[in-house]
């Protein structure tokens, strides 16, 4: 099964394409940010395949957390 | 088997991996897709409550909450027998699904055509607002109906933008459709769901086989008879190798998803419907049905929008979630294809085994087939592009899938045929 995990946009660089870092367990990673031309810095995004999907909101960050600390126990530190 | 996920595979996306397996005389005897970047999450699941399992899945699987969503819903109402699902909830759910078929596929077309795309999850949006699911995680259905009707002045919203973003899904199926498409060489079967009359229906009660020939395997079989319908060759594996009963596991492969969507019936709505017909007569592209299919989305939800009772009760049946010892199967054909939930739960409602059966799972032999294509006689980098554009045909739900043409991060792995028995 695919899975998508919330991470927290540092910067964004506009244009045609834009991208953007997102904190990844205290790692800087590069993502197309084209699907969610209203996210600002600090949100939280939906990354898979490389793009960030959706913008979600802190209860959604939450509960996706949740999901992954009881199933996978692998949640990184944010 | 506990499968630990790999969260650094999620966001720093691991190259895609290609196994090519040749013989001592160099002849190309198997070539494989690497598919352990998908785990399985079916085994974390035994001993939950089984009622809190689309949840907990839907969160995991960020990139089709909403499909499974509603095949996880799905099979909770199966678990208790019949649920009589009110009229007005099934076109909620039916709303969102569309919504969710459409917001996947323009993820595809966000290089090569940006503006039609964000046109696209643009209504996308709106409708799964509309739908009772304006977060990235569905809230729209529970068991026995759904949470609430349309609400009047978002409704108004999306038909305000239908027309549009219908004119947006033709003019990028007619540019697919005039593409040259990769030859169909999959000899296994075609597998989609289907209205009782038979047509192509992605929030379908039955389930439709169509032979590479046409001829039919299944006509229309329900959730219920899942277990007698398809099985794993190897449970529980991220590449199961699921095969449809009837033909056996030799040659029981099968395919889901847009091109098997069109092939195992006719489009039920006017626009897709013609277009369906040129795609038949074009030779038949993943692209290509991916557009066929976001037509028929958007003309679904544009019917939907116009029929009386959206925004007005009843939404919901009584559904208690005391459930008896059960197997329930729950499923929609999303995006990517066929997704099935089954549940087997223990006296107290709990999960004793699960099976949350994917798209890309099912299509692994399908992607085989085009990787041994691309490969053909070549012994180095030249089959590079070919082994690309056949994992874009395939589309797995994995990083590689996104990537632009020539873009792909690729790994290709070449193992003798003794090794790989070895490995095996």
């Amino acid at each position: 099964m695919c899975i998508a995990f919330p991470v927290e946009i540092l910067d964004i660089t506009p244009g045609p394409m834009p991208m953007g870092h997102v904190d990844h367990a205290g790692e800087r990673v590069s993502c197309c940010l084209a699907y969610v031309p209203e996210a600002q810095i600090g949100d939280f995004v939906i990354v898979q395949n490389g793009f960030a999907m959706d913008v979600i909101d802190a209860q959604s960050v939450a509960e996706s957390l949740a999901a992954f600390d009881e199933l996978a126990g692998h949640v990184p530190a944010a | 088997m506990i499968q630990h996920v790999d969260l650094s595979q999620v966001v720093d996306a691991a190259p895609a991996r290609v196994v090519v397996t040749r013989d001592t005389s160099g002849e190309v005897t198997n070539v494989g897709f690497d598919l352990s970047g998908l785990p399985r999450v079916d085994a974390m699941l035994v001993g939950r409550p089984v009622v809190e399992v689309p949840a907990l899945v839907e969160h995991l699987c960020g990139i089709c909450p909403a499909a499974h969503h509603l095949a996880g819903v799905r099979a909770l109402e199966s678990l208790a027998g019949s649920a009589v699902v009110p009229p007005t909830a099934v076109a909620v759910r039916r709303l969102l699904h569309y919504a969710s078929v459409i917001a996947i596929h323009a993820t595809s077309l966000i290089v090569t055509h940006q503006d039609e795309a964000l046109a696209l999850r643009r209504f996308a949006k709106a409708v799964m607002t509309a739908a009772g699911s304006p977060g990235h995680f569905p809230s729209t259905a529970v068991p026995g109906g759904v949470v609430a009707p349309v609400d009047a002045s978002q409704r108004d919203l999306c038909v305000a933008l239908a027309a549009d973003t219908l004119l947006v899904a033709q003019r990028l199926a007619e540019r697919e459709l005039s593409a040259v498409a990769l030859p169909d060489l999959f000899n296994g079967a075609d597998v989609a769901l289907v209205d009782d009359d038979g047509y192509v229906d992605l929030f379908g009660e039955f389930l439709r086989a169509t032979a590479s020939d046409g001829s039919l395997v299944i006509a229309g079989a329900r959730a219920d008879q899942w277990d007698e319908l398809v099985a794993e060759a190897v449970p529980g594996s991220s590449a199961p190798r699921p095969y449809l009963k009837p033909l056996g596991s030799g040659s029981g492969a099968y395919r889901v998803g847009p091109v098997a969507q069109l092939r195992v019936g006719v489009m039920p709505t006017p626009v897709a419907a013609s277009f369906q017909q040129m795609w038949r007569q074009s030779g038949g592209g993943a692209a290509s049905a991916r557009a066929v299919v976001t037509v028929h989305a958007v003309e679904a939800i544009a019917w939907l929008l116009g029929t009386p009772g959206l925004d007005e009760g009843p939404v919901r049946t009584d559904w208690s979630s005391d459930l008896p010892a059960a197997v329930g199967v729950g499923w929609v054909d999303g995006a990517r294809g066929l997704l099935v939930h089954r549940y087997s739960t223990t006296e107290n409602s709990r999960v004793a085994a699960a099976t949350i059966l994917t798209p890309t799972a099912q299509n692994e032999p399908w992607l085989g087939e085009l990787l041994r294509a691309a490969v053909g006689d070549t012994t180095g980098d030249e089959a590079r592009a070919g082994l690309e554009e056949a994992i874009h045909e395939a589309d797995p739900c994995l990083p590689c899938s996104s990537a632009p043409a020539g873009a792909m991060d690729l790994v290709v792995d070449t193992v003798s045929a003794s090794t790989a028995v070895k490995g095996a």
